[in-house]
């Protein structure tokens, strides 16, 4: 897409040049080259290889807090989405970190014919079926366990309390054993090709299933099934996050928890928060766990700050500096802070291993939480 | 003034607690007893409820009462009532005073109850002082003349000439040039319609143009107008020969124009750089050449030096006809070099961002660094530093058009002072209250509107047009008008004919005629300003005479006890 | 036939209708919502550009008004019905109860003092002080004549004790009048747009942020504070105060519209805050500033240049607040430096958006007249009747028709009135 076709696709020619974008803009706050507002009106003003060429384009966190303030409504997100395609094409990336592989790994997927055995993590105390009406999409945790077990992150004790919570309340949930990677990251970092291979492998691999409810515990995919797998495959299934899903159980009156003596504060991930406006459900949830106390961070909601870097992109001492920023914000609020996002996990948990140590804060996932609160943390 | 007794009456108001509250009123009552010439005094919970003010009508009957004094509040609101209560009982309301001891006391000295009362006491006594030597007053009447004169055939004067004339009255309308229409006539389309600009004008100019009542004086130019509000002589020159008639208001609507921005951006120097009223002009008559590249800079002598304001319809003006070329070519490149855009209001940030959608570019220039025009070659190049952007831009283009501000023209200078009525700094017709009275001038009788009034839009020009109308046709439909009995008077003895009272006075009541003052009573506003200038006291002002106020001055330093 | 006129809205620009329809001899109608007339106007400290104290310009109008010969001021009242045409309307009038009856009472107040319920929020001083049960709407009300707030009254009799007058009846009914006029001229104004949805600048959330009608009444004389800039966290003067523009104007996701008025009165409020206290220290965040009026630019020329009111060419991105001195932070993107900048103030004021009055689609509905994509009244031709509506017969000046300030505001008032003589006179040829 030329860039007159983007300025016109994202109405980035309502531009004001208020600078609201940049005033909001987490990034430029620490980064003091960084722009929103200047990126887009390089486009409005004809500087498209300048732009193309401004590693810039690959910073931006796409969390939504410039689009959701913009006064002429201009996408802001999109703006980049696309950027960064056109940028793709003419040769130009952004710095991936941990060198490129889990970028390698969402393109393997894109085969058809590869074969996974990603069922490794369902221990025998773990029901799950092969075809049923409800399914469970783990997305990535397999693969995160192994590459950030070193910072202290289990990424599938999320997958694993899911399975346990949908347990308990009467639900053997399917898990598929071949299922790929949503395809999130490729498609927010151009690769639209290899994006659209994945969501019809999905799809297609879901209907075999037969369900009619799928459950996600990672808003990242939950976007991208909700929002962006349409343009390129129908579905006829339901989609829905584990948070809203368990508080339409606590409504049911179908969830005893126990007591945990804890405050607690929550992270809203920006894919479930403001890309999909869930901000409720996990709030209802967590208020839901006797002795639990849930305190709102100075920013929370739709004003929430992303953890700092999104598709293992231009992560760098900037991110660092919004991902510390972030944690003295929740320490200032509780000792415990609970996400919904495994990547939100990964990132603060990152910061917190940092060379200038800060302040201790327990991360914690949302369905962890949940299972521990329902007796059912201690199980292997 | 006959000689009778002085027989005042006091009434002091409670006003529950508000004066009450802080201050002692029964010990005012005995004190005001005991004033000169006063007969009866008394006190009221509320003077001005029902009870109260049928007290004051019996007290005028029972103690043959010739003043009557009212302690309570504020003139501004009861002065009114108390003076239609005075002639109700057979008295003439000029003997009414009115003495504020609440604004002026008793709210301020709330927790002095001791000061409060003296003070009072010595309001009262000043009160009686001048209610001593207060005079009737009889008001004046003033027939009004059926009719009114509009001056100005543009779209402001047509519209005030129609509506007043659909009310009735007739009206003489004034143009100087030989047809109607002004400064429309010269446009291409209007915005928000799209209407041809001259199109959409004849259904009005016909409308004019053949009512009865209305009668058209085009290439007539105003010679003389004399008079006052409901009488105004009318001296009109037409081919040389003279146009009497009377008028009893008067509208002016005599337009501006365009500022002629010589020696700004190459303008007279390049033949590519031209204004909005000549790209106007290029566009009506199909005459504008194909133009790939568009350049279009605003405030181009406004908000600076030659005219420090903000000439308001300019930004819209630029964005409407880039859009209008756009509209002939599409591919056309179209960057407007601005200063803040006017786009105020609900439609025009509406155009604006259409505008932005049509592809128009807007680049912020800052008024320390402007751009700069220069030949290319065969081409324009205009160089501009984008502020917001923080570079320097080159821009080649075809077209410069120049945004420049409506001004006043020496036309409405001359109706301004062969009316006496004033232009403000920026040379427009200075209205008389910026915020409350925006189509009055100071002088009764007269009203203006239009771009005579300062830069508008079509609509605000038919608003004010209209709202003009609405003051013109008060007069006229009332077919009289009351002055209030405060006018000066002259001792013609004492006057010396220095004239320094006619320079003062700020709404053209007096004139000097062969050496002799003479009084427009129906102009004056009682300010007193001509009273205080007068050398030798040969002037005194009606209701406010030196004598009233000074006993009244005099009464705070002598009290005196009967 | 007839030629009464009905005016609907008691702000100035209803007032100035009222005023010059009754000066021509007809008889008017106006009906007001509110317990007094005054409208928004009344609310203001002092308007620019020429620094006149707002109420002390229009309390006489006010009066005049009311006492007019010709005038029959209806307040706490609301039009119900409409039918018939033009030169025959039929109007359905409901007069509210306010409990007191209007003849009697002398507005002395007695009563409002002996009411022992004093913590309603005070609705004329936006809530930043109490008023009783019993209320006079505000110091220079007109009619001066107190009400009472029923919905919270808890009938004590305090009131009725202390009232020589009697005038206080608590049992009053709503009562149903109707009209017939020959033309209805609309005047129902605006109101201010609640900034609480816009999440990031924190109104609501931070005691130091409010809006430019709030700061209005704090600033007043009259107000409140008595005209000390007390900022709500402390009752302390700040030492800086930042306005900031186009809060829910210009903005898609609110009201697009450009409210048209709200560059001038911060810089009013700017130049008065600077007046008060001298040393203060005053910003303005602006996108474009837009002194387009009489004696506007000038007004800002000289705010920079004698007031020192710094003007700052960005929409801040968000407030926050620094939790030891409850002081807001801006945090901005200065469009001219091109910096990302943070600045501590003492309070900050945001200058809302101005938007159709509440209830405006229901008075359209019994008007039968029609409203325009932003809920203002539509125009019959938005060039050559700019202040005729929809129906004929019916026109609309001031606010409620599309932002302007109080001489346009005025001046289409007039121009209604001159419409109104204008229908009336030819139906009546």
């Amino acid at each position: 897409m030329s860039l007159e076709n983007i300025v016109n696709e994202t109405k980035a020619y309502y531009c004001l040049e208020c600078g609201k974008c940049t005033g909001s803009c987490p990034i430029s706050r620490v980064n003091k080259g960084y722009s929103p507002r200047l990126t887009v009106e390089k486009a409005l003003l004809g500087f498209d290889k300048e732009l193309l060429a401004d590693g810039g384009i690959w910073s931006c966190m796409t969390c939504n807090l410039c689009k959701d303030r913009c006064p002429s409504n201009v996408d802001y997100t999109k703006f980049i989405r696309y950027a960064r395609a056109e940028a793709l094409k003419t040769g130009y990336t952004g710095n991936c970190t941990h060198g490129g592989v889990l970028s390698s790994l969402m393109r393997i997927m894109g085969n058809p014919n590869l074969k996974q055995d990603r069922l490794g993590w369902v221990s025998d105390n773990l029901k799950i079926s092969e075809k049923g009406d409800i399914l469970y999409f783990t997305g990535c945790l397999p693969y995160f366990e192994t590459l950030f077990k070193d910072i202290g992150v289990n990424s599938l004790d999320i997958a694993r309390s899911t399975v346990k919570i949908l347990n308990r309340i009467g639900i053997k949930p399917v898990v598929m054993p071949d299922e790929r990677c949503c395809g999130h990251d490729l498609f927010w970092t151009g690769d639209l090709e290899n994006f659209e291979k994945i969501a019809k492998l999905n799809v297609g691999l879901i209907r075999g299933t037969g369900a009619k409810k799928v459950i996600f515990s990672c808003p990242e995919c939950y976007r991208t099934f909700k929002q962006d797998y349409s343009e390129y495959v129908d579905m006829d299934f339901e989609l829905v996050h584990i948070s809203e899903f368990l508080a339409e159980k606590i409504d049911e009156g179908k969830i005893d928890f126990g007591s945990l003596e804890e405050d607690v504060t929550y992270q809203d991930p920006c894919r479930l928060g403001r890309h999909l406006g869930v901000y409720d459900p996990p709030r209802k949830v967590i208020s839901s766990i006797q002795g639990i106390g849930l305190i709102e961070m100075e920013h929370s909601r739709e004003r929430s700050i992303c953890c700092g870097t999104s598709t293992w992109t231009n992560c760098d001492r900037f991110s660092e500096q919004i991902q510390k920023e972030r944690l003295k914000e929740a320490k200032a609020a509780a000792d415990t802070l609970i996400t919904a996002c495994p990547k939100c996990q990964i990132h603060l948990s990152c910061a917190m291993k940092s060379k200038t140590p800060i302040d201790e804060v327990k991360i914690k996932d949302f369905s962890v939480l949940v299972a521990s609160a329902m007796g059912l943390g201690d199980d292997p | 003034m006959e000689e009778k007794e002085i027989r005042i009456g006091v009434f002091i108001c409670h006003c529950g607690t508000n004066i009450g509250g802080s201050v002692d009123v029964p010990a005012v009552v005995e004190y005001a007893k005991h004033l000169p010439n006063v007969v009866h005094a008394e006190r009221n919970l509320y003077t001005c409820a029902d009870d109260g003010l049928t007290a004051i009508k019996n007290a005028i009957k029972q103690h043959k009462l010739n003043r009557v004094i009212v302690a309570s509040c504020t003139p501004r609101t009861h002065e009114p009532l108390f003076r239609s209560t005075c002639e109700e009982a057979g008295l003439n309301k000029y003997l009414f005073e009115f003495v504020n001891i609440r604004e002026h006391c008793s709210w301020v000295h709330m927790k002095d109850t001791e000061g409060a009362t003296e003070k009072t006491k010595e309001l009262v006594r000043m009160g009686v002082a001048r209610a001593t030597l207060l005079e009737p007053q009889e008001e004046m009447k003033i027939d009004v003349e059926q009719s009114a004169m509009v001056i100005g055939g543009g779209i402001a004067g047509i519209t005030a000439a129609k509506t007043l004339a659909n009310q009735g009255f007739d009206v003489y309308l004034v143009e100087k040039e030989a047809v109607l229409g002004g400064m429309l006539r010269n446009l291409y389309r209007l915005f928000p319609t799209g209407e041809d600009s001259l199109d959409s004008l004849q259904p009005s100019i016909a409308a004019v143009e053949g009512h009865e009542k209305i009668k058209v004086f085009s290439s007539c130019e105003l010679k003389e107008v004399k008079g006052y509000i409901g009488n105004f002589d009318v001296t009109l020159l037409r081919e040389g020969k003279e146009v009497n008639f009377k008028v009893g208001t008067i509208i002016v609507a005599t337009g501006a124009m365009e500022f002629e921005p010589k020696g700004h951006y190459g303008y007279g120097k390049y033949d590519h750089v031209i204004t909005q009223m000549q790209l106007e002009k290029l566009l009506k008559d199909g005459q504008l050449k194909k133009s790939d590249s568009v350049v279009m800079i605003q405030c181009v002598g406004a908000k600076g030096e030659e005219v420090s304001y903000c000439s308001r319809i300019c930004c819209m003006v630029a964005i409407k006809n880039a859009m209008l070329i756009k509209e002939i070519n599409p591919d056309a490149d179209i960057h407007i070099l601005h200063n803040d855009i006017q786009a105020y209001g609900a439609e025009y940030e509406e155009l604006y961002n259409k505008a932005r959608e049509m592809g128009i570019r807007f680049i912020k220039y800052t008024p320390e660094s402007p751009p700069c025009v220069t030949m290319d070659g065969e081409k324009l190049k205009v160089e501009v530093y984008n502020e917001l952007f923080g570079e320097q831009f080159m821009l080649g283009t075809d077209l410069v058009v120049l945004s420049t501000p409506l001004v006043q023209h020496q036309g409405g200078v001359e109706i301004s002072k062969l009316l006496r009525v004033p232009l403000g700094k920026d040379k427009f017709f200075f209205e008389a209250h910026v915020k409350l009275r925006p189509v009055d001038f100071a002088t009764d009788g007269i009203f203006l509107c239009g771009t005579a009034h300062g830069p508008a839009e079509v609509a605000e020009s038919v608003s004010q047009a209209l709202a003009a109308a609405s003051g013109a046709g008060i007069p006229l439909s009332r077919g009289f008008v009351q002055i209030e009995a405060i006018s000066v008077k002259v001792d013609l003895e004492a006057c010396i004919g220095c004239g320094f009272c006619v320079e003062m006075c700020p709404y053209q009541a007096l004139d000097m005629v062969d050496g002799k003052l003479e009084i427009i009573e129906a102009l004056c506003k009682g300010c007193g300003t001509c009273v205080a200038t007068c050398p030798t006291g040969a002037l005194e002002q009606r209701h406010y005479q030196n004598n009233q106020i000074i006993s009244q001055i005099k009464s705070i330093f002598h009290p005196v006890i009967e | 036939m007839v030629d009464d006129v009905l005016v609907i809205g008691g702000g100035v620009a209803g007032i100035q209708a009222s005023i010059d329809l009754a000066g021509r001899g007809l008889k008017v109608y106006l009906v007001e919502r509110f317990p007094s007339i005054g409208g928004k106007m009344a609310q203001l400290d002092k308007t620019f550009p020429t620094g006149d104290c707002s109420i002390c310009i229009l309390a006489p109008k006010m009066m005049e008004c009311f006492s007019h010969e010709n005038i029959d001021v209806l307040t706490h009242a609301e039009v119900k019905g409409v039918s018939g045409n033009a030169g025959d309307f039929r109007v359905k009038i409901l007069k509210k109860p306010r409990y007191v009856d209007e003849e009697k009472c002398t507005g002395c107040g007695d009563c409002v003092s002996a009411c022992p319920y004093i913590n309603l929020p005070d609705e004329f001083d936006m809530a930043l002080r109490s008023r009783g049960n019993i209320f006079i709407p505000f110091l220079q009300a007109v009619p001066r004549v107190v009400m009472v707030d029923r919905e919270h009254c808890v009938k004590c009799g305090n009131c009725q004790v202390i009232c020589d007058a009697g005038a206080i009846d608590l049992y009053q009914k709503p009562e149903e009048i109707e009209i017939h006029v020959g033309a209805i001229i609309v005047a129902c104004g605006f109101d201010s747009f609640d900034p609480s949805g816009i999440k990031e600048y924190g109104y609501g959330r931070y005691k130091n942020v409010i809006t430019a009608l709030e700061y209005e009444r704090l600033v007043c004389a009259s107000g409140p504070t008595g005209g000390h800039l007390d900022r709500p966290s402390d009752k302390k003067t700040p030492n800086s105060i930042a306005f900031i523009q186009c809060v829910g104007s210009r903005d898609v996701n609110h009201n697009p519209y450009c409210s048209s008025v709200c560059c001038m009165h911060a810089t009013k409020e700017a130049i008065l805050a600077k007046e008060h206290y001298p040393s203060m220290e005053n910003y303005i965040f602006y996108t474009d500033m837009r002194a387009f009026g009489k004696g506007f630019q000038e007004y800002v020329d000289r705010a920079k240049n004698e007031y020192e009111v710094r003007y700052i060419r960005s929409k801040p991105g968000e407030i926050t607040e620094d939790k030891e001195t409850k002081n807001p932070v801006i945090w901005y993107d200065d469009t001219v430096t091109r910096q990302v900048k943070r600045l501590e103030v003492g309070l900050v004021v945001l200058c809302t958006a101005l938007v159709p009055s509440k209830g405006i689609k229901e008075l359209a509905d019994v008007l039968g007249v029609e409203l325009d994509k932003n809920r203002f009244f539509k125009i019959a031709d938005p060039l050559y009747a700019p202040l005729d509506s929809s129906r004929e017969g019916i026109l609309v000046c001031g606010y409620c028709q599309g932002p302007k300030d109080i001489p346009e505001a005025v001046t289409q008032a007039k121009g209604a009135a001159a419409r109104a003589a204008e229908v009336l006179a030819c139906l009546g040829a």
